[in-house]
């Protein structure tokens, strides 16, 4: 069975969506969307795409699709989800889910009503290193998780960064967390799988760095520590920190992993078996040959066209796109996506109690 | 106020600006972005401290900001558009803010809108090279072949004459080749691709279809005062040369150059070999190259600037000067950075590597 995907909105988060369906068996792009005709037609001719629209609704009523993916800004999820899911498709919303944790409920609670299945749109989540760390803390490597560290960089004059730099009224810089609402989930969704409490303590502090830039207007730093009861974490969002750095680091009873998403490598921290400064000579070597042995992987999985940047997005879809098929549990839990929303509320209240500007 | 020149703070914006005051406009109105460089445009007005600059901060994509730039403009000069970046970025600040000023116009109505487009609307790909292409070549019919940039021009294009179809302002097309001069970069994507600091020479006997700065801004503005409504001229210089001579110049004059002659039959064999190896991974690497979009630049086509000759236009500086004027600028630019001018190189106290367009991604105009 081949299900048919349409998109609604045509912007920079649709071109990654629709590159990667279009390497999937299970499914086929048969319609793009957007209130902008210019915007579909691009994407349309770009990749193939038989139909293109600017009505929403006449899409659904015409293409009658299986699945919607939601590109458009956030402020619209809701509305256009709704839509969506009233016309009898499944959903993929891209990040952030919605506006806020209330919004978000509402929307998961519609899913079910519907009797329809949701996804969202978590990049790295599935990403090859991502699924790898999940099956070595199963097999119980890392013992007890003790505590996490997630970091992501973020280059402003980047060609996500540079369009919101240079707009005041960009819709990024509209949402109720500006920039940080729009990219916090690659940050806290690698966090929230470790903690188990529903609304742990959250203590987020923010600024501004580049003071110098008078088109900025908003936190480009952040620090958020996390406190559960077993677990703690630490998220940093950086834009000045260089070189650009997207990682994350367990620390484990028995072990500590480091996933580098940007070289896509998994390492370990060593502890040597041997005494003294011999032990510290071999724990380096011991870090060389890990990163050797990953790097070689990754040559393979380059030479078996596997290492893809969005492989983790391809990784999503296929399993959405089965869960839809077979009929079985959706690959990102909705607790998991209301626990990111949540725990973003919580950190922009705190924002914006400390008179931080957001937008 | 009579004459609005979008992107006015860019490259090419700046220039034009330049030629409108030089040739005795007494009020200009420039529309710029909220985080635009007006250095430049600030510079002129004290050149010129008769005429008037008047600046609209705005947002090409916002209709409101359009219709007030617009208000009460008899000419309008659209240079503005995106070159790098994001595919959908570049044709929203391309092509839909294009489809803005054309709306805002219907309401306004000026009596004529100039836009400046690009040689790279041409199909060049399949067509052979032994005749100077002219306007009235057939135009790119698989954009999505070649570059974004290219795309969004011809899409642009298609848009002024879709609106002009539907009457109320005069349109004029100039399709200017790859400028260079003061303030641009060191070399066109026609003479190959920059990586790790070393230049792939692809076009090497290709002449290069070269306009400089100065040149291509008093085509724009001479062709926005003399030409008949529809028109639509290529934008080019005499005396071109060859991609070889002109990085031999570069070299001679401004910085050693490592690089790597690519015979053409080599380059297309390379981009056979890249497009197979990208289908294989699903586009696991950047289709940089490809035998279409290395055919469209390094095949060696020439153009021709007849039609613009024969409206009267004359290049007001001679190629010879125009590329010692520009060398002389990018030494200087090296001896000020005390680094190379290569596009990849580092320089100290810098976050990692500049951005530059990425290679391979062919454009024809900066603005």
């Amino acid at each position: 069975m081949r299900l048919d995907v349409a998109l609604v909105g045509c912007g920079k988060a649709a071109d990654q969506h629709v590159s990667e369906i279009k390497k999937l068996k299970n499914a086929q792009v048969v319609s793009v969307c957007d209130l902008e005709p210019l915007m579909a037609e691009q994407l349309a001719i770009r990749y193939g795409v038989r139909e293109y629209y600017s009505d929403f609704d006449r899409m659904l009523q015409q293409v009658k699709p299986d699945v919607v993916h939601i590109t458009a800004p956030p402020q619209s999820h809701l509305s256009l989800a709704k839509k969506a899911l009233d016309a009898g498709c499944h959903i993929l919303v891209e990040k952030p889910l919605a506006l806020n944790h209330e919004e978000g409920a509402y929307l998961i609670d519609h899913v079910a009503r519907c009797n329809r299945k949701m996804t969202i749109g978590y990049t790295y989540y599935f990403d090859p290193i991502a699924r790898a760390m999940r099956m070595m803390i199963q097999e119980g490597v890392l013992g007890e998780i003790v505590h996490v560290e997630s970091f992501l960089g973020y280059d402003l004059s980047g060609r996500f960064g540079e369009p919101i730099l240079a707009d005041r009224m960009h819709w990024v810089r509209q949402l109720p967390g500006g920039l940080l609402q729009n990219i916090l989930d690659h940050l806290l969704n690698k966090i929230t799988e470790f903690i188990i409490e529903e609304r742990p303590a959250v203590c987020a502090h923010a600024w501004q760095r580049g003071r110098d830039d008078a088109n900025l207007g908003l936190p480009d730093e952040l620090r958020v520590m996390v406190s559960g009861q077993t677990t703690s974490a630490y998220a940093t969002f950086s834009s000045h920190a260089r070189p650009l750095s997207h990682y994350l680091t367990i620390f484990g009873t028995k072990n500590t992993m480091h996933l580098d998403f940007i070289t896509g490598t998994m390492t370990f921290s060593v502890s040597s078996t041997l005494p003294g400064s011999i032990g510290r000579l071999s724990g380096t070597f011991g870090q060389a040959w890990q990163y050797f042995r990953e790097g070689g992987r990754n040559v393979i999985r380059f030479a078996r066209s596997q290492y893809h940047y969005l492989e983790g997005l391809n990784f999503l879809l296929t399993s959405f796109y089965d869960s839809i098929i077979h009929d079985t549990l959706v690959p990102i839990p909705y607790t998991e996506m209301l626990r990111v929303s949540a725990m973003m509320d919580e950190l922009f209240e705190q924002l914006r109690s400390a008179h931080l500007v957001i937008t | 106020m009579s004459i609005l020149v979008t992107g006015a703070s860019g490259f090419l914006g700046g220039a034009v600006v330049e030629r409108l005051l030089a040739r005795g406009e007494p009020s200009l109105r420039c529309f710029v972005r909220p985080s635009s460089n007006t250095s430049r445009l600030r510079e002129l007005q004290g050149e010129y401290p008769k005429a008037r600059l008047e600046f609209v901060v705005g947002n090409l994509t916002s209709a409101k900001d359009m219709r007030r730039a617009l208000d009460g403009i008899k000419t309008v000069y659209h240079l503005a558009a995106k070159m790098r970046g994001a595919p959908a970025t570049v044709f929203l600040n391309t092509v839909v803010a294009s489809k803005r000023l054309l709306d805002a116009s219907m309401e306004t109505k000026p009596e004529r809108v100039v836009l400046v487009s690009s040689l790279s609307v041409y199909g060049t790909s399949g067509l052979p090279c032994g005749r100077p292409i002219d306007e009235s070549a057939e135009l790119e019919r698989h954009p999505e072949k070649r570059d974004v940039y290219s795309h969004a021009k011809l899409r642009q294009e298609l848009l002024f004459h879709e609106y002009e179809a539907r009457g109320g302002f005069e349109v004029v097309i100039l399709r200017p080749g790859s400028i260079y001069g003061i303030g641009g970069k060191n070399f066109s994507a026609r003479v190959g691709i920059e990586v790790q600091g070393w230049l792939l020479h692809f076009g090497r006997n290709n002449v290069l279809p070269l306009t400089y700065l100065d040149n291509c801004a008093e085509a724009i503005v001479f062709a926005g005062t003399k030409a008949a409504g529809g028109d639509i001229y290529n934008v080019i210089d005499d005396d071109l040369p060859t991609s070889a001579e002109y990085v031999n110049a570069y070299r001679s004059n401004v910085d050693r150059v490592l690089s790597i002659s690519v015979p053409f039959f080599i380059t297309m064999a390379v981009s056979s070999l890249v497009e197979r190896y990208q289908v294989h991974s699903q586009h696991g690497v950047s289709a940089l190259l490809t035998p279409y979009k290395s055919a469209s630049l390094w095949k060696g086509h020439q153009f021709s600037n007849e039609k613009l000759k024969s409206m009267g236009w004359l290049q007001i500086v001679p190629t010879r000067e125009a590329m010692q004027k520009t060398f002389d600028y990018l030494s200087h630019r090296k001896a000020d950075t005390g680094y190379p001018t290569l596009p990849l190189c580092r320089r100290p106290g810098s976050q990692g590597v500049r951005e530059h367009p990425s290679p391979g991604v062919a454009v024809e105009r900066e603005s």
